[in-house]
């Protein structure tokens, strides 16, 4: 999983592609395969019961579980039907790369994703930093922070702010409001500085976020860093 | 370079609040609502204010 790659790599893609994409589409999509599970992983409290999966991790990435929705296929489900519903090629294409841009990122921790689903259920991951959803939510906000995963969602923020003419009124008002009909309706009723926040707001969530929890986990806590493959090896790492 | 300077100040106080309590980190909806808060909301009040 990531913490903040999610948030900043529909902006890389924008940048890239342009007026071909649009950036709604791609954050719903970037957002997509945890949208309604991963709650679940982390359990929540209801009225003093808590609910939780036996079996985060099996949950979160296996099958039996959710974790078709991080296989290339779903996307493409989800994309056909959005083309089927909004006869929008720029919001299918949209939404799929978003997707499947958070499906291969998932690839770099321990358990990895199945991303060949339903054709098989082997997960594809290459370790680089350890999954630990099936911690507590702050334990797992504290390793992530320590090992190679805050570096990964650090290229991107390094990467946004290089790039950061895509954030500006300009490339607002030229590429992102004519590729999408959504920034003329809702235009209608908002006016441009509030929607400029809200096309800022994923890049401003992921860069503030991943700043904060950097302090927390080093500063407030004393997690210690472990930039090794597969690290930091102080939590117990879930594997496939 | 105003609207770049208050993109900041609203970061800062987000990272402050976030540090302290880590729970505001946890929810997009909150840090666009904050972000909204912050660059919108509270200019136009200051700016509307006699």
């Amino acid at each position: 999983m990531s913490w903040a790659a999610h948030d900043l790599e529909p902006y890389a893609i924008q940048r890239h592609l342009g007026g071909k994409v649009a950036i709604v589409p791609l954050l719903i999509g970037s957002y997509s395969p945890d949208m309604l599970s991963k709650w679940f992983v982390y359990g929540i409290d209801v009225l003093g019961i808590e609910l939780k999966a036996d079996d985060p991790v099996q949950f979160h990435r296996g099958w039996p579980g959710v974790g078709f929705t991080h296989s290339l296929a779903f996307g493409l489900v989800v994309a056909g039907l959005i083309l089927l519903l909004t006869k929008s090629r720029v919001w299918s294409l949209s939404f799929l790369l978003g997707h499947w841009a958070h499906a291969l990122t998932d690839v770099g921790d321990t358990i990895g994703t199945m991303l060949a689903f339903p054709f098989s259920t082997e997960t594809f991951g290459i370790g680089a930093w350890a999954y630990a959803g099936q911690t507590d939510r702050l334990t797992d906000a504290g390793a992530y922070f320590s090992g190679l995963g805050f570096v990964w969602d650090g290229v991107w923020i390094l990467y946004g702010l290089l790039a950061w003419r895509i954030l500006t009124r300009d490339y607002f008002r030229e590429t992102i409001v004519p590729a999408d009909p959504f920034w003329g309706w809702i235009g209608r009723w908002v006016p441009e500085a509030a929607l400029l926040a809200l096309y800022r707001a994923s890049f401003f969530y992921g860069t503030t976020r991943w700043v904060a929890w950097l302090i927390w986990a080093h500063l407030l806590n004393d997690y210690p860093f472990d930039l090794s493959w597969g690290g930091p090896d102080w939590v117990p790492a879930a594997h496939d | 370079m105003s609207t770049l300077a208050l993109y900041v100040v609203v970061g800062v106080v987000y990272v402050a609040l976030g540090v302290i309590w880590p729970n505001l980190l946890l929810s997009w909806v909150e840090g666009a609502a904050f972000l909204l808060l912050g660059v919108w909301i509270l200019p136009l009040v200051v700016r509307r204010r006699p």
